[in-house]
């Protein structure tokens, strides 16, 4: 059986590529991005409650403290630190406008989140927005900010 | 419940024990390695299993990992039934057609399952497999009296939802077996399914949750079957309760005096038992108020 406590895998982030890359099978995503420098990915609770860690993996948005780094073998990867199109330009200088940053440390999770608000070209409610944005927590701007923000993203993308 | 667990062990770890990790090329390798292992798990879409890692809940000796296989997340139309593979995840379900037309309360159910990024790894037959108490779908399974497909040793087997959940995250799953799908009975004349829950959060758990499975005939609850979650130690159906309210109508009281006597509720950290009974009772009203909307 070809069981093993480490594994060799391979996987691109951000457009960069990463071949052959030891990895302990019990270390998560996030620890993993973490390890290789990345660390624009957050750790908050890493339980999938707070939404701090949350990374594109293969076009889709994930809780990276809920992926194993050996099942990220073979995946496109997308941290906070490639978001660097015209879009997620103008989604950062909004929430540098609205002052939704703060502390920053939720701000690559809200900021992936609100790549897929546009991505989904929804028009949104203020509530909507706060409903949409419920898996990722705050603690310094009351979310006020925050939801100014991305408003402004969607009136300005639609 | 993980939370609770979690809120009791003092957020002691935070990181996963050591464990060897296993990526099944199919399904028969899958169970051949569970079959001789009765310490592995099988990682799905792990978006309930990693939590328990972290934590230090759960230390298998091995995940064998079955997200990569193939042919596991097909959404297809099965003489009377409607078939959802083990791998569909709940965004896949989510955005499916033939969900949206056969079986729309699912969908309205799986808003309610955390948040996207969760939904878009979590799959169903892992959510079915796991059996958590508090979860949705184990319950919703049991309400449409759905049949659950294990993949094993000696072949596939079919086993009903009603008799597939045996207690605290236990199920009937034998050791050298894997759930590859689930079949929900397509709705009948006059059938509907109607779900309600309390959480504090949106994406969080509930307090207390019901699923109900309604027969109508000329506008009137023919025939009823209750099935909670988020009370006790697995899905709970109320059938004398389900009677009781064909025979009165809502009548507070009667019904709480009934649902006491029939489910053991087990408070957790949000609510009590007898908050959870309140809200069960309640929960009775909301979905009756949603029929006749």
């Amino acid at each position: 059986m070809a069981a093993n406590n480490t594994l060799s895998i391979s996987f691109t982030v951000n457009g960069e590529k990463f071949n052959n890359v030891n990895v302990p099978s019990r270390q998560h995503l996030a620890d993993f991005l973490r390890s290789q420098g990345f660390t624009g990915t957050h750790l908050g609770c890493e339980q999938g409650a707070c939404g701090a860690c949350t990374i594109e993996m293969d076009g889709k948005a994930v809780r990276s403290c809920l992926v194993l780094a050996s099942q990220a073998n073979g995946s496109d990867l997308k941290t906070v630190e490639g978001f660097d199109d015209k879009m997620m330009e103008q989604v950062k200088q909004s929430f540098l406008k609205h002052n939704a940053f703060q502390c920053g440390f939720c701000s690559p999770g809200m900021l992936m989140t609100t790549k897929e608000i546009l991505l989904s070209k929804k028009k949104l409610t203020r509530d909507e927005i706060r409903s949409e944005i419920s898996g990722n927590y705050c603690r310094c701007t009351g979310y006020q900010s925050i939801v100014d923000a991305i408003e402004e993203c969607i009136n300005e993308v639609n | 419940m993980i939370r609770l667990i979690c809120y009791l062990m003092g957020g002691k770890y935070m990181k996963a024990a050591n464990f060897s990790y296993y990526e099944a090329k199919n399904i028969q390798d899958a169970i051949k390695i569970k079959a001789n292992d009765e310490e592995a798990v099988i990682l799905a879409g792990g978006q309930s299993l990693l939590p328990a890692l972290n934590m230090r809940l759960s230390s298998p000796s091995c995940l064998i990992d079955i997200s990569k296989i193939s042919g596991l997340n097909d959404i297809i139309i099965d003489g009377d039934y409607l078939f959802i593979g083990a791998l569909a995840t709940h965004s896949d379900v989510m955005r499916n057609e033939i969900v949206s037309q056969k079986m729309p309360c699912l969908i309205d159910i799986l808003k309610m399952v955390a948040h996207p990024a969760i939904r878009n790894k979590g799959t169903h037959g892992g959510s079915i497999a796991y059996g958590d108490p508090a979860a949705e779908l184990p319950a919703l399974a049991v309400a449409t009296n759905a049949e659950i497909i294990l993949s094993g040793q000696n072949g596939d087997r079919s086993i009903n939802a009603n008799d597939f959940y045996l207690g605290l995250f236990e199920t009937a799953i034998n050791q050298d077996e894997i759930v590859v799908g689930i079949k929900y009975p397509l709705l009948k004349q006059g059938q509907v399914f109607l779900f309600d829950e309390v959480c504090r959060r949106h994406g969080d758990y509930a307090m207390a949750g019901l699923i109900a499975n309604i027969i109508l005939s000329s506008n009137k609850v023919n025939d009823l079957k209750l099935v909670f979650f988020a009370t006790g130690d697995k899905p709970d159906v109320a059938d004398k309760t389900a009677k009781l309210f064909l025979q009165t109508g809502y009548d507070y009281d009667q019904l709480k005096n009934s649902l006491s006597s029939e489910i053991d509720f087990a408070g957790d950290l949000n609510s009590s038992s007898e908050m959870k009974l309140h809200l069960a009772t309640i929960l009775i009203k909301k979905i009756i108020n949603k029929l006749e909307a």
